[in-house]
């Protein structure tokens, strides 16, 4: 069998400048189930599938608050992503005590960028085996960012990772124009929508595997920004939303136009394309 | 006779007496800073409408003796706040190379989270630290410091705009206590200056009705009188502004209209006989 | 490639029997296959641009920076490993911080060069790590004149020359590039990643060198650095970019000292005259083949 004599470490180039080690802690990522991320002007979304290992067991968790006005999406290995979320939680209570305000998304991004960074460059240590994005809302407004293990952190508009995330971000380019303007629901809409192009035939989304997470901004006459605190809705809460996104085409089905989500959505439902 | 290295060169004990090396046995407790040396006196400042003025004379004394008389010790923040430092001047220069390498990571996190220049936005710090967040930032240093038992030893006006863009104005000291007002005033100021400044500012909402120029005003004759009745002042002093425009700073003002006629009723001091 | 099989690739600091490194060859693999970066040195200033290949339609624009500022008057763009320049971004930003708390002063260009230098040489000596996969373009502007010691609260003698050598000058703008190796040399014009060959070549057509100084000006420069960015991504053309530039001027500039992104005006007039002069190119082409017959 062929081996590979590059892929046994993080401190290892190959002949072409590759770090598998890296590489293939990105492919843990596309082992964890699919989580999707929208920002728009005023909102930050998380919408994230939920697996349970077997039928009476609970479902693992995939969207965890962090602050106020940060909470994060997780795709692959659950432990390295508490690793990480602690991390997050701290620097971001230490930020509020000293200065009195909300830690800047990017700044907190940055810096679980740069502590993933240290683990591909030294030996004994291995890159974290998880993605993530981070949604959240600072005084510039809504914010989503990709997190990768190599490192790689960028500021997105839409993004997806894990299984099969690629039909996922293939709806989110489709639709990335309408994003923008979009409100709160319209946006959790897209969201779901985003997560069902990319289940497994004859899956769909229930209140049992769907998590959805928000976090608000608005820009208040004083320049100053109210935060609508990041939540995350499970369960029942959700009910409603999976409903009115029910009824979709698969496909590039818009934004709904009425505001009755839940019952009573007729099938002549508005598509904007 | 003593033979040992440790007395060569030294002063015979059957002569002079044992050497008092108590000097050197430190039998207290370890021990930093206990006072100042070189101080800055008062600083003052009001709120008015639109921001804060605040002022601060250019002497520094060592002692009684006005040893350097260009010392700024207004310093702004970003272009968001002012600090006026009172106190240990040595202490303020630390403080304020502190500031600077704040300021500088400040402008880092600012620069990445940029999406590209001029695309709109309100300009003067937008999501940059406002002077209520330099505060609370100082203030938890000066109580660290003073938990340390080793005290900066200054007391110090923070003047900007809150989140809210509304006027701020606050205090804190060597001990860490903290404190907000209208107007605030260090050293003799806060027994000279601040009687005056309540006149026109007793309230925020006092404060809120006043403007620019008012303000300006009610600093720069209490700085008169605080050069009439504070031994360690001079005529020079630097005045600044912070409104949401930013911060207007003047180093190099020059007290007006003096009047020392009051100096001839002051009676119990100086060389008057009845 | 002849390294591959004989093991004395495998692991960081192993010399080969011919004395080579591979493992910092193969970090130079990483930059080459990075977006193209470029720093020029002009009359009164310094140019640093960048490449960013889209890599999603997604990415929000113009939110992801790729050259980062270092102290105040110095600027950082790399190419290679995205992770890996953050990094060496932090380091030298340290390095910045640990000179003025020292010295009370802003590093020099050079001295920042040499830090960082040494910092990515140290990552090629132990096996256990690995080379930096980046190479980094450093540029600054130390300033010429007499700035403030930090904290600095009077001024100084009102007469004499206080320390003051008549006629002698300070500062000026400086480029630097440093390779996964450790390696960096000063430059008048420097470019690496991809797309490194073209840009070269247009580089040394530039007037930057000679005993006079760079006859350059810092807004020609700007628009020389926007077209030679886009004829150095011309090889890769199936690929969008994003162009980031960014400069530094003495305190008499525009940018009056700092470190700071090109204004979006003037970005998008150099990106125009880049892209009519790639074009001009191309209609060129043909008809002085005709010519010639």
């Amino acid at each position: 069998m062929f081996r590979n004599n590059y892929d046994n470490d993080s401190v290892t180039f190959s002949p072409q400048g590759r770090i598998f080690q890296v590489e293939y802690a990105a492919e843990a990522v596309k082992q964890g189930s699919v989580v999707v991320g929208i920002a728009s002007k005023t909102h930050a979304v998380l919408v994230a599938v939920k697996r349970n290992a077997e039928e009476l067991s609970s479902y693992q968790k995939k969207l965890f608050p962090i602050d106020e006005h940060v909470g994060i999406a997780i795709a692959g290995l659950t432990s390295d992503a508490r690793v990480l979320s602690n991390f997050m939680k701290q620097q971001c209570l230490g930020h509020r005590l000293t200065y009195g305000r909300n830690m800047p998304v990017r700044t907190l991004v940055d810096m679980i960028g740069s502590k993933a960074q240290i683990n591909t460059q030294h030996y004994g240590k291995r890159p974290y085996g998880v993605g993530l994005l981070v949604a959240g809302v600072d005084e510039q407004g809504p914010h989503l960012f990709e997190f990768q293990p190599s490192g790689m952190t960028e500021q997105m508009m839409a993004f997806a990772i894990g299984a099969r995330s690629q039909m996922a971000r293939t709806y989110l380019e489709k639709n990335l124009d309408k994003f923008a303007d979009c409100d709160r629901e319209e946006l959790i809409r897209h969201g779901l929508r985003a997560l069902k192009e990319s289940l497994v035939q004859d899956r769909e989304l229930t209140v049992d595997n769907t998590s959805v997470g928000v976090a608000g901004a608005a820009k208040q006459d004083d320049g100053s920004t109210k935060v609508d605190p990041f939540k995350v809705y499970d369960g029942h809460d959700v009910a409603a939303w999976i409903e009115s996104v029910a009824d979709d085409k698969e496909g590039d089905a818009g934004a709904g136009e009425g505001e009755g989500e839940g019952e009573g959505e007729t099938e002549g439902m508005e598509v904007d394309s | 006779m003593d033979h040992r290295p440790q007395a060569w060169g030294r002063p015979r004990d059957d002569v002079y007496g044992a050497y008092d090396a108590s000097y050197l046995h430190n039998n207290g407790p370890k021990t930093a800073t206990q006072s100042p040396i070189v101080t800055g006196t008062s600083v003052i400042a009001i709120k008015f409408k639109d921001g804060v003025v605040m002022a601060a004379d250019n002497l520094a004394s060592y002692g009684s003796l006005a040893r350097f008389t260009d010392v700024k010790r207004l310093r702004p923040f970003l272009s968001t706040s002012v600090v006026g430092f009172g106190g240990d001047v040595s202490d303020m220069q630390f403080l304020d190379r502190h500031l600077k390498e704040l300021a500088t990571d400040e402008a880092y996190e600012h620069e990445a989270s940029s999406t590209t220049t001029d695309e709109g936005g309100s300009g003067a710090g937008e999501g940059q630290l406002n002077a209520a967040n330099l505060y609370k930032y100082l203030s938890k240093l000066m109580y660290r410091r003073r938990n340390d038992f080793d005290p900066l030893w200054n007391q110090i006006l923070v003047a900007g705009l809150d989140a809210h863009a509304k006027p701020f104005l606050a205090s804190v000291d060597l001990r860490g206590t903290t404190f907000t007002s209208p107007s605030l005033a260090t050293g003799f100021g806060a027994m000279l200056a601040q009687p005056i400044m309540r006149r026109y500012a007793a309230t925020e909402e006092d404060a809120a009705r006043l403007t620019r120029e008012e303000a300006v005003n009610v600093i720069k004759e209490c700085m008169k009188v605080l050069f009439y009745r504070d031994a360690r002042s001079l005529d020079r002093y630097s005045i600044a502004v912070v409104t949401k425009d930013g911060v207007e700073l003047s180093e190099d003002e020059q007290l007006e209209k003096q009047s020392w006629a009051f100096a001839e009723r002051i009676r119990g001091y100086g060389t008057q006989v009845v | 490639m002849t390294s591959i099989g004989t093991g004395y690739d495998l692991a960081n600091s192993i010399f080969s029997p011919d004395g080579r490194n591979f493992q910092v060859e193969y970090a130079v693999k990483a930059v080459e296959n990075g977006g193209t970066s470029i720093g020029i040195r002009c009359k009164d200033g310094v140019v640093l641009a960048v490449e960013k290949i889209v890599t999603s339609k997604l990415l929000k624009q113009s939110a992801n920076k790729r050259i980062a500022t270092v102290d105040r008057h110095l600027g950082v763009a790399f190419s290679g490993m995205i992770p890996d320049g953050r990094h060496f971004i932090d380091r030298a930003r340290d390095e910045a911080r640990a000179w003025r708390d020292t010295f009370k002063t802003p590093i020099s260009t050079a001295d920042l060069a040499s830090r960082m230098g040494g910092y990515m040489q140290a990552y090629t000596l132990y096996q256990s790590v690995r080379p930096f996969g980046i190479t980094a373009i450093v540029g600054g502007f130390d300033s010429t004149e007499a700035a403030p010691v930090d904290g600095e609260v009077g001024s100084g003698p009102s007469c004499g020359a206080g320390g003051k050598v008549l006629g002698k000058t300070h500062g000026g703008p400086f480029l630097y590039m440093i390779e996964p190796s450790g390696l960096y040399w000063g430059y008048y014009g420097a470019a690496t990643g991809k797309g490194r060959q073209s840009a070269k070549a247009e580089l040394e057509k530039l007037d930057l060198g000679g005993p006079a100084g760079p006859a350059l000006t810092l807004e020609e420069a700007v628009k020389e650095a926007a077209r030679i960015i886009y004829v150095a991504h011309d090889d890769s053309k199936d690929k969008e970019f994003e162009l980031e530039m960014t400069w530094i001027s003495g305190a008499d500039g525009p940018t009056k000292g700092l470190h700071q992104e090109v204004p979006k005006a003037l970005r998008e007039e150099a990106e125009r005259l880049a892209k009519k002069s790639l074009e001009d190119d191309e209609e060129e082409e043909p008809k002085e083949e005709k010519m010639e017959e």
